[in-house]
């Protein structure tokens, strides 16, 4: 065979934006994605109806709870579904073939979706954390005019930290989507990576738990598998900073920074094991 | 995108394909020892029954499989580098896009896909889809277009690159006489343009007209090979049309060829139906467009 022209194809994060932008286009011109974020809306602002629940910081701390409680939930939903669904749609639908046959990285894909998906998460985070903000404004500066004696100090919403809050919810649900990217990449159909997906998010939930618990055991193997798993899967209560959200001081921004960090890191090695697991999948 | 080199547009070695089916492991062996060569600027039919390995052939060549042996090169690169990809366009049977883009929307992301640099990718998505036909439905969703459409604008997309090489997978399937005679149109075009063109199809009158080679899979293995006029051609045969003649005549030249040793069979000449149906039908449009390359 004659020597070939080498060129070469560089990694390229245009190609990879392509990709991604049209991953979030394809997304929010699905039903679910407005659903999910019209459900989560008038979720947080159902919180005012429990006016009667309570007043002064408690009621604020309730409105900041459950709007963060529908933010988690629906944008969990919506992480999951969205990653399977886009993912899939690509395969079942075959325009995986004709992308993957052009001059472009199986890692541009993968991450393209990934970031599609990300941006995707984060428009809903964006907007229900607003949300949230506005509501929680709205309500302690009615509480501060009715009862000011509870106010002397001035506002005990710290609103910097609402929005911190809500992007550490993002980057947990980036590290949620970059899971079910890796259960898609060698799964086989979309439900199986959607049930993987819901297993993932409670295990990642309840890991804290295990961890306690298996800490008692004598077992020194055990130990370390339990361990081993706390490695493997992130836990995502480091994420719920919300409780703090208002409260006293208010958020460690340094803590913050180091959970933010923590969820980075998980995106990138479960990214990367994506990448690897779906560079050898047959189309 | 590419100089051109002098290796083959594809050269494929002893190439054999396993997949694994089932929880047992059973191999299934989709190619079986395929060798083939198809120089630069011929139209090269990949012909066989359903399950015969044209399509997993296809998609080595495309490096979205990898053979279990052998070896297989597009412009002699090996087909698992993304390098391999640079000059080749693809469609794939039945394609389905995006159905949220207009047609223009959608050459356009894979012109940026291919990397189409961005002062001419306007211009570019312009021309093929004017090169296709397609420049009255440009700026319609695709969920709209008809299969001919959508197999034009497939067409489109595979052509905005300017590859050399175009693979072309049941083109016409699903389409109707009229959309398949002028996918044929755009195919000879790009032929006379110099590109290689691998076309896999079951309307054997269509490659027959098109094609320059063909080759014949069966079971994963390459059972015929070569030229379409030397395969179907009947060698030391010749058909003399004329006018009909009367009975009389036609008994004397029978009698004539008789006494020179030559056997004369009379058959009525027949059109060919798709012909007569292209005759017959009104066809909604100059299939390339303007002329110019694609």
């Amino acid at each position: 065979m004659n020597a070939p022209t080498r060129t070469g194809v560089p990694f390229s994060f245009g190609r990879l934006l392509v990709v991604a932008q049209n991953t979030f286009l394809e997304a929010v011109r699905q039903k679910l994605f407005a659903l999910l974020l019209l459900l989560a809306i008038g979720l947080g602002a159902s919180a005012q109806l429990f006016r009667e629940f309570n007043f002064g910081s408690s009621e604020l701390k309730f409105i900041a709870d459950f709007g963060f409680g529908a933010m988690i939930f629906f944008g969990s939903t919506l992480t999951i579904a969205a990653t399977a669904q886009l993912f899939f749609s690509e395969i079942e639908n075959r325009t995986a073939l004709t992308i993957l046959a052009k001059p472009i990285w199986r890692t541009e894909f993968i991450f393209g979706k990934f970031l599609g998906v990300f941006a995707v998460v984060g428009v809903f985070c964006a907007l229900t954390t607003l949300l949230l903000a506005g509501l929680l404004f709205a309500r302690e500066s009615a509480l501060m005019e009715a009862h000011p004696e509870a106010f002397e100090h001035g506002r005990i919403i710290h609103y910097a930290d609402v929005f911190v809050a809500g992007g550490l919810q993002w980057l947990k649900f980036g590290v949620l989507a970059a899971f079910t990217l890796l259960v898609a990449s060698y799964s086989n159909t979309n439900l199986f990576t959607v049930i993987m997906g819901f297993f993932v998010l409670v295990v990642c939930h309840l890991q804290y738990l295990a961890r306690d618990a298996y800490a008692q055991v004598a077992s020194v193997p055990l130990r370390l598998l339990v361990r081993l798993l706390g490695y493997v899967f992130p836990n995502f209560q480091v994420f719920n900073v919300a409780d703090q959200v208002g409260m006293g001081a208010g958020l460690n921004h340094l803590m913050a920074l180091r959970i933010g960090g923590y969820g980075l890191a998980y995106i990138a090695i479960i990214g990367v094991l994506a990448v690897y697991s779906f560079r050898n999948r047959e189309i | 995108m590419t100089t051109p080199t002098t290796a083959a547009a594809i050269e494929i070695r002893g190439l054999i394909k396993d997949f694994t089916v089932g929880l047992r492991g059973v191999k299934l062996r989709a190619v079986d020892g395929l060798s083939l060569r198809i120089p630069e600027g011929q139209v090269f039919g990949l012909l066989g029954p359903n399950g015969s390995g044209k399509s997993t052939t296809i998609k080595i060549i495309l490096g979205l499989l990898e053979p279990t042996l052998g070896e297989c090169r597009v412009f002699g690169v090996p087909s698992h580098q993304v390098d391999s990809r640079l000059n080749v366009g693809y469609l794939p049977e039945a394609p389905y896009f995006y159905r949220y883009l207009s047609g223009t929307e959608l050459v356009r992301f894979y012109a940026r896909i291919c990397g189409v640099p961005s002062e001419r990718r306007e211009a570019r998505v312009r021309e093929v889809i004017e090169w296709v036909g397609l420049a009255a439905a440009a700026s319609r969703r695709v969920g709209t277009y008809s299969k001919g459409m959508l197999q034009r604008i497939g067409l489109a997309q595979a052509l905005v690159h300017d590859p050399r090489l175009i693979i072309l997978d049941e083109p016409t399937a699903g389409v109707d006489p009229v959309g398949s005679a002028e996918i044929s149109e755009l195919i000879l075009r790009l032929k006379a343009q110099g590109k290689t063109v691998l076309i896999t199809s079951h309307l054997l009158a269509q490659i027959e007209d098109i094609c320059d080679h063909v080759a014949i899979l069966d079971h994963g293995r390459l059972i015929l090979e070569g030229r379409v006029a030397e395969l179907v051609g009947q060698k030391n045969r010749q058909a003399l049309i004329v006018d009909t003649l009367p009975p009389a005549e036609l008994e004397a030249l029978r009698a004539w060829l008789a006494e020179r040793g030559h056997a004369l069979s009379v058959e009525q000449p027949r059109a060919r139906l798709d012909q007569l149906f292209l005759s017959k039908v009104s066809r909604p449009g100059n299939a390339g467009g303007k002329e110019g390359g694609a």
